[in-house]
């Protein structure tokens, strides 16, 4: 599975939404309304999943799927 | 001195959920009385409770949202959309900043906080929910449904053990009184059936543990009376002025006319056995309502089924009552579907609502041979009575005294 798909999927499946309700391109809080609790959480599970250390700093409410999942594949390649 | 119209009744509890199906069942005079099996709980002394099976079945709360909250707020939210309909109230039609939410609660929300504690010291801290904070404390479902319903006026949550929604019910009126909000959602919600809060349910050392026979454990001021039995749930009304409601065509369920309140002050955990603080709140609730002993129709009791509690409220209502006490029916329905702690006035003050509407005071359950005879209990099945004003008592650990006067809309 991709790093965005595998992205999606961990959200979806924390966050209790659906998997198209999260756009690719169109930040977490204006698809889904994420709230800050909700941020944290989802650090945390992505650190987990993916085995990357992540700042909250660089995935916030205004990142896009698309944002998240770059960030994540460029740490995995290094 | 103001009367403050009630015009939605909400009501979660293990008699059933919304106000029809909890009224057939209450004036069936059926207990509800289980014993536990969310969890294994056979090593308690007391292992039965009133318990709710079937939530989801009646709730419009996403996923989402059940993740970040205890079953305290989910009753709460549940009972407050119960309440809202009831009363015909399209909340985007309510200014926000002139709607409030007064709600009850004695322990907070365990079921999350056991989980999550159990969590942080098997997988540290990385393993606690980062909604832990915001889900357990007792103000918990004061925020979850003023976030619902985007509430943004004055609210409390009031935490007075078993007295908290009869209390926080008063102080609603006293508000409203005042004229500051157009609109209130008050009552309260409490759910004891979880491991630790069992635990400590079972520490207070009052519960029945008469497990063998649940249907049969809670029996109120009866000679075999063996303590009390928790139960789970929530009861939440909508209140905002007569004017208001006339004015908006709703139908007045009810009126609550006057509010009472007194501390014994004598123990940590007993009430004072002379009864008489808890008379002074009668009188209170009596006079700031404006009614004569002889205008009282029903007496809701407390009836804790422990001997100093249920012998001192009877003191306290002869005190206020004298002789007259005989003529007025009492009963305390609770017997049927468990103590709901910090809910449990809320509940008591519906059920006398629905008496009220119906001509019709439900009984006590197991009420066999009273200990303190000359009473007009109201016994094992539901009687008739015209009633037009009602007093319910809720008291709370410690002696925290609590009373409500409730009565008809002249044009029911």
């Amino acid at each position: 599975m991709d790093t965005k798909s595998k992205t999606k999927e961990v959200l979806s499946s924390l966050l209790k939404v659906k998997i198209d309700e999260l756009k690719d391109d169109v930040s977490l809080i204006n698809s889904i309304g994420v709230d800050s609790t909700e941020m944290v959480e989802s650090v945390i599970a992505l650190e987990k999943s993916f085995g990357v250390k992540l700042s909250p700093k660089e995935i916030t409410k205004n990142s896009t799927i698309n944002d998240i999942a770059e960030n994540i594949q460029s740490k995995l390649a290094k | 001195m103001g009367k403050i119209a009630i015009t939605g009744i909400g009501v979660v509890s293990p008699s059933g959920i919304g106000k029809r199906q909890f009224w057939a069942n209450i004036k069936s005079g059926r207990s509800f009385i289980k014993k536990i099996t969310r969890f294994d709980a056979s090593l308690y002394p007391s292992h039965i409770a009133g318990q709710i099976d079937d939530l989801e079945k009646y709730s419009h709360i996403s996923e989402r949202l059940l993740k970040k909250i205890d079953a305290f707020s989910h009753m709460a939210l549940v009972a407050s959309e119960l309440a809202l309909q009831d009363a015909g109230i399209d909340i985007k039609n309510e200014d926000p900043s002139l709607m409030g939410i007064f709600l009850g609660n004695a322990i907070g929300g365990w079921l999350y906080a056991e989980t999550e504690l159990r969590d942080l010291y098997l997988e540290g801290r990385e393993g606690v929910s980062p909604y832990m904070a915001s889900a357990w404390f007792p103000a918990a479902p004061q925020g979850q449904v003023s976030i619902y319903y985007g509430i943004k006026g004055f609210s409390k949550t009031v935490v007075s053990d078993r007295a908290s929604s009869l209390m926080a019910l008063g102080y609603a009126k006293k508000v409203l009184e005042k004229d500051k909000l157009n609109m209130i959602l008050s009552g309260g919600m409490e759910a004891p059936v979880t491991p630790y809060a069992l635990l400590c349910c079972n520490t207070y050392g009052s519960l029945s543990e008469n497990n063998q026979n649940p249907n049969e454990a809670y029996r109120p001021f009866d000679k075999e009376r063996s303590g009390f039995v928790i139960g789970e749930g929530a009861g939440i009304v909508v209140m905002e002025s007569v004017d208001r409601a006339k004015k908006r065509g709703a139908s007045i369920l009810g009126l609550i006319s006057g509010y009472g309140y007194s501390c014994d002050g004598v123990d940590r955990i007993n009430c004072s056995g002379d009864g008489k603080e808890l008379a002074r709140a009668i009188s209170m609730a009596l006079s700031d309502a404006e009614a004569n002993i002889e205008e009282i129709g029903y007496i809701s009791l407390d009836g804790l089924a422990v001997g100093l509690w249920d012998d001192s409220e009877i003191k306290a209502l002869e005190i206020v009552f004298g002789e007259y006490l005989k003529n007025i029916p009492v009963s305390c329905p609770k017997s049927m579907f468990g103590n709901l702690l910090g809910a449990s006035g809320a509940l008591d003050m519906i059920i006398a609502l629905l008496n009220m509407e119906h001509g019709l005071v439900a009984p006590t359950l197991n009420l066999e041979t009273p200990v303190l005879k000359g009473l007009n209990y109201v016994a094992k099945q539901a009687k008739e009575y015209k009633i037009t004003k009602s007093l319910i008592i809720s008291r709370g650990r410690g002696g925290i005294n609590s009373v409500l006067v409730i009565e008809k809309h002249p044009a029911l």
